[in-house]
């Protein structure tokens, strides 16, 4: 099927997330839509699925125009998306997910016939009766793979698949991707920021920066060429090699002090975990959805209560109290919702240095020039509201509220969903901390990125830390087995 | 049509469609729509002893007013403010019975300490409804509503019980209390200044509490996202609770004066629906302190005149509260047809 | 306790139930489907009335019984304009609409007002009526009773047997991801809305026709929509135990009674207000059950921890949390 976007244009506000971007999707091919986060990579491809109406442009599948497209219609025309978090009804069971497979509704008799015939096609195990929050990422993404293919879809959509899986799943899911368009029909659009991905898979590829398509390449596809294009010419310097890692620090008093400790999330407990983390460290957790990892996290944060065992931060116990102890001790939390967790949409930035810093408070508008502004480049207006901030803004909001004196820095994806140059200054900052002597722990979806900044890594996998591992000792695919549960600790080459 | 114009034009089109609206309810219920209007009207603004009437039911509507503002600030719907007021009202009596009746204090004294009495009976009841919510994970809507009904169980039951009349319980309350244990009297009408000063003060202070004091931006940022909060280590479930108690001792302090300075003693449904008729006003004012008192006293206007309706042209008084909800649904259609541009960032705009 | 006693017990809790079954089955369709319908208690008020005004003009019971039912279905219709279409808050004006049906009630109710009126009498089934204690409970009763036992039945079998009941249940998880499917999202919550709607106003019916005949202010059934909507959180959003919820409170009120020719010396209205703090105490228990604490506690204990379940249950997806999101 030849699927082609030209000259397509869609605005938020005075923002053009698409700016005049043309595309041709060639029939039996893969083709990767490459980007920084905040391209409009998503944006384009929400157009294409319906979801969103474009400004300008059209859209012209096998030969007839169309000046937009709803859900509906995408659909009949075989075009389906499997989007970066499964879009699915997890209370519901398996067959019933699939049978509201976006045509009529399947009866269950159906259903379940058409879903054990679609996964032995493609080699899927997915019993159709327990409820989908049941089942891990990989096995969401088959099911969504599933109910697309039992619909014969011609042109599949994929966003972002390779967040939350390990590198062995990411390996099937190509396999099966390289599968569907071998008839010389049917065509891939992956979608991703990841050049690595793209190479590996694709057979040509569309760059957008800013909302505009600013490259095409076909394969063989040359690394600088495409960075460049991503980047721009400086950037890509600077995004090319990636920072020195950090070395593993052995000597110094332990700061946090955890002993058997049992986390129990509103939703998760974690089996009694013991680890030990000094000042000057930066520890990647590391773990796929369900792994526990986060709950880990939320764990020496105070938000998650220990309910038995020990955790201590700089000598005060801290187990079962409170979170406002935990404050006390010194201990901040980055969430990775920043809006949904951190902030309060209608207040203004000062409001938020008022309420960080009360104490302070008839200073705020000092504290937000000299901070804020100068040390954290943040570039809005005191008055305005945070609603308005953009993704990097936030984050930089976030950061500059965290006290100067804190002791252990927890984040939970810092770097989701934001542009280059913020990422790089988190990094920056991360290591400005943990060099003044605080210890720095985050979970990154992105294993190349947890793996480049971490100086040590915890591994969590079936709501147990499952291996803790000094930086030098390891390499992304045996994080991956650790991640899940395809080797257990004991089995790692040293 | 410009963002200035807008609010005008809001509130003109609901005003017009609220009074068409009910022009066709009153005519569906068999009435002349202009006589029952114009009977309204005179009952709540027509002569000295109507403004008296209608004053006297502004007080409790703008302390309730307040009440609510306080605690839809930190985003809790006080939906108890009715069982508050009557909790308030049974410990007013309560203390005029054990000190003042006594001649345990003086009558100013004892007067004054039933109001403090009013108060600390609404904080309570109100506190029952923000623990159920902030640590029994109840939401206020139900215990608030609930206690409501409890309330008014326990104000029958001491009425028709314990502190019933010599020889015989009745519907029609207990024993009047003695003159000097009233708050004074405005032009010898049951209408205390008192409790208007009172009213119009408790009104001031919460403008101040919300808008200028840390407390004020606290609750704001409760209201904006709880959890953010707690993160800051803002500690909401105390804030919340703070609300609900200052909330609840306006509300109680309503009925304080209900039976010190109005009825001057416990009658069944005291709470008289000042409560859900403040719940409305502040919809109506969407939660801002600018326009609530117009709110109040446009909605005590209706509360009073309505009065009249049964004995000029038997309806039931019922109608008022059928014009109050109808302006409330049409401003809220005119505000989703013209929607606002920003409004502002604290304290009031819900 | 005689056998008769027993036996007159039972019919007197499932008779007092009936409306409540109905109210709450028709807040379990409408929440299923991710709308919260918080004008419940003002509906079945306002629909007792026009139930009663209409089984009065046209003398048939069951004629009023419809229009109560309309009556319902009109006031859901007012909620799901401005929630679903103009995109207000469901929340405030659902409260707005319970406060302003109930004036309306009264104010268009006051001509019925201590009016004798047709009600909808009593069944006596030959032979069913004969089996020993559920004969006489169930099929020598008013037929309102069989009315809510087979709606338990129906909705049931419509939420958890259709296909139409699972693109409901869909809705009300996923909004977004029913969207993509290309459901219809609006159109079925306006439906369910109605429908829901529909059955609080046949609740209303039931009560001015038949549990507590006649119309007055107060009418009598005033906060029986609010315990409803608390049973339907008690029933965890699944029919048939939303049913049990509501023969639960009927037991009490029908205990108050009872009890009342026990201990003559407590006040009458006491009994009526009993519902209340139960509702209040079956809220708190039934969320602290569900809470994360209690379950990590419960499941530290030997043997009884086994049987605690794993993950909370809870509320349709669309609706978590909504209350707590103010208006």
């Amino acid at each position: 099927m030849d699927v082609v976007l030209s000259h397509i244009v869609k605005r938020f506000g005075p923002l053009a997330a698409n700016d005049d971007v043309s595309v041709r999707f060639a029939p039996g091919t893969i083709h990767g839509i490459l980007g920084e986060n905040g391209a409009g990579k998503s944006t384009l491809m929400r157009v294409l699925c319906g979801v969103l109406a474009p400004d300008g442009g059209e859209i012209t599948v096998g030969g007839s125009a169309y000046a937009r497209l709803n859900p509906e219609a995408a659909g009949s025309l075989g075009i389906g998306m499997l989007s970066q978090d499964p879009l699915d009804f997890p209370p519901l069971c398996v067959w019933e997910n699939f049978a509201l497979g976006g045509g009529p509704v399947l009866s269950r008799g159906q259903a379940t016939a058409r879903l054990a015939a679609v996964c032995a096609r493609m080699g899927f195990v997915l019993p159709p009766d327990g409820p989908v929050a049941r089942l891990t990422v990989a096995e969401r993404q088959q099911l969504e793979l599933a109910r697309l293919f039992d619909r014969d879809v011609r042109l599949l959509i994929l966003d972002e698949p390779t967040t939350g899986i390990s590198p062995a799943q990411k390996e099937a899911l190509f396999a099966v991707l390289r599968a569907f368009v071998a008839d010389g029909e049917r065509v891939v659009a992956l979608v991703t920021h990841k050049l690595a991905e793209a190479r590996e898979l694709c057979d040509t590829v569309s760059v957008l920066r800013q909302g505009r398509l600013v490259g095409s390449f076909a394969a063989p596809l040359s690394t600088p060429a495409i960075l460049a294009s991503m980047f721009g010419s400086q950037a890509a310097c600077a995004a090319a090699t990636p920072p020195p890692r950090p070395d593993p620090v052995t000597e110094a008093e332990a700061l946090v002090v955890v002993e058997n400790a049992v986390i129990a999330d509103e939703k998760v407990v974690l089996e009694p975990l013991s680890v030990a983390i000094r000042p000057g460290e930066i520890v990647g957790v590391a773990g796929i959805s369900g792994g526990g990892q986060e709950v880990f996290l939320r764990g020496l944060a105070g938000i998650a209560p220990v309910v038995a065992g020990r955790l201590s931060v700089a000598g005060r116990e801290l187990a079962g109290r409170p979170l406002t102890r935990f404050l006390d001790a010194a201990v901040h939390y980055l969430p990775a919702s920043r809006m949904e967790e951190g902030l309060f949409p209608g207040l203004s930035l000062l409001d938020h240095v008022r309420l960080a810093f009360p104490e302070q408070r008839d200073a705020a508008r000092t504290i937000f020039t000299e901070r804020c502004v100068g040390r954290f480049r943040l570039t809005n207006q005191p008055d305005s509201r945070a609603a308005r901030l953009s993704g990097g803004n936030q984050q930089r909001l976030l950061l500059s509220l965290v006290p100067d004196d804190t002791r252990l820095l927890l984040a939970d994806n810092p770097t989701r969903g934001l542009d280059a140059a913020s990422i790089a200054q988190i990094w920056d900052h991360f290591r400005e901390r943990a060099a003044g002597g605080a210890a720095v722990v985050f979970f990154s979806e992105d294993l190349d990125e947890l793996l480049d900044h971490a100086g040590r890594v915890l591994v969590f996998y079936s709501r147990a830390l499952v291996a803790d591992l000094r930086s030098g000792t390891y390499d992304a695919a045996c994080v991956g087995d650790l991640m899940t549960g395809r080797v257990a600790a004991g089995e790692v080459r040293p | 049509m410009t963002r200035r114009a807008s609010p005008l034009v809001r509130a003109g089109f609901s005003l017009a469609l609220a009074v068409a609206v009910t022009l066709a309810i009153v005519a569906a219920a068999g009435a002349p729509p202009i006589d029952t209007l114009a009977v309204m009207a005179e009952g709540g603004l027509g002569s000295g002893q109507a403004w008296l009437r209608t004053l006297s039911a502004l007080v409790p509507l703008l302390l309730c007013g307040a009440a609510l503002c306080v605690t839809f600030a930190a985003n809790l719907w006080n939906i108890g403010v009715e069982g508050q007021i009557t909790m308030g009202s049974v410990f007013c009596l309560w203390f005029l019975r054990v000190a003042g009746l006594s001649g345990l204090l003086p009558a100013p004294l004892a007067v004054a300490g039933s109001l403090a009495a009013a108060m600390v009976g609404g904080l309570l009841w109100a506190l029952l409804s923000g623990v159920l919510r902030t640590y029994g994970r109840v939401h206020e809507i139900f215990s608030g509503l609930g206690l409501n009904f409890v309330a008014m169980g326990v104000s029958l039951w001491l009425i028709l019980g314990f502190w019933k009349r010599p020889g015989m319980a009745s519907m029609s309350g207990t024993e009047p209390l003695p003159a000097e244990l009233w708050l004074p009297a405005l032009g010898g009408r049951p209408m205390s200044l008192v409790g208007l000063v009172l009213a119009v003060a408790a009104f001031g202070l919460v403008a101040f509490v919300l808008n200028r004091t840390f407390f004020g931006l606290a609750l704001s940022a409760v209201r904006q996202n709880v959890v953010a909060a707690e993160r800051l280590g803002l500690r909401p479930k105390r804030r919340m609770l703070a609300a609900m108690a200052l909330g609840g001792a306006l509300a109680g302090l309503a009925g304080g004066i209900l039976v010190a300075g109005l009825y001057h003693r416990l009658i069944p449904s005291i709470s008289g629906n000042y409560g859900y008729t403040a719940i409305m006003a502040v919809l109506l004012a969407s939660g801002s302190l600018r326009f609530l008192p117009l709110a109040c006293l446009f909605f005590a206007v209706l509360t009073v005149g309505s009065i009249q309706l049964p004995l000029a042209l038997s309806l039931d008084s019922s109608l008022a509260g059928v014009v109050q909800g109808v302006l409330v649904l049409t401003l809220f259609a005119a505000r989703r047809l013209w929607p606002a541009g920003t409004t502002g960032s604290r304290g009031g705009g819900a | 306790m005689s056998f008769e006693y027993l036996t007159a017990l039972i019919a007197a809790v499932l008779f007092a139930a009936a409306p409540l079954i109905l109210a709450a089955l028709g807040e379990t369709i409408s929440e299923r489907a991710g709308v919260i319908n918080l004008s419940l208690d003002g509906t079945v008020l306002f629909a007792a009335m026009a139930a009663f005004a209409a089984a009065r003009a046209t003398n048939d019971p069951w004629l009023g019984l419809a229009a109560g039912g309309l009556a319902g279905a009109g006031i859901a219709a007012i909620l799901g304009l401005f929630g679903l279409i103009l995109g207000a808050s469901e929340l405030a004006v659902g409260f707005v609409l319970t406060l302003f049906c109930r004036e309306l009630a009264y104010f268009m109710g006051h001509a019925q007002a201590r009016q004798p009126g047709p009600d909808l009498g009593a069944l006596n089934l030959p032979g069913l009526s004969d089996i020993p204690l559920i004969g006489p409970a169930l099929f020598r009763q008013s037929p309102v009773v069989l009315l809510s036992l087979v709606a338990v039945g129906l909705v049931w079998l419509f939420l958890m047997r259709t296909r139409a009941g699972l693109v409901v249940r869909a809705v009300g998880e996923s909004p977004l991801a029913a969207t993509a499917r290309g459901i219809a999202v609006t159109r079925v919550q306006f439906l369910c809305c109605l429908a829901g709607g529909a059955l609080a106003g046949l609740a209303g019916g039931l009560y001015s026709l038949s549990v507590k005949p006649g119309w007055g202010h107060p009418q009598g059934c005033e906060g029986a929509g609010w315990i409803a909507l608390a049973i339907v959180i008690f029933g965890g959003w699944k029919p048939v135990r939303v049913a049990l919820g509501a023969l639960f409170f009927a037991a009490i009120q029908v205990a108050g009674i009872a009890l009342q020719d026990v201990l003559p010396g407590l006040s009458g209205t006491l009994f009526q207000i009993a519902p209340f703090p139960v509702m209040i105490l079956t809220l708190l228990v039934v969320n602290l059950r569900r809470s994360a604490a209690f379950r990590e506690a419960a499941r530290r204990v030997p043997v009884l921890g086994r049987l605690v379940p794993r993950t909370a249950g809870g509320a349709p997806g669309a609706i978590v949390g909504a209350l707590d999101k103010g208006f």
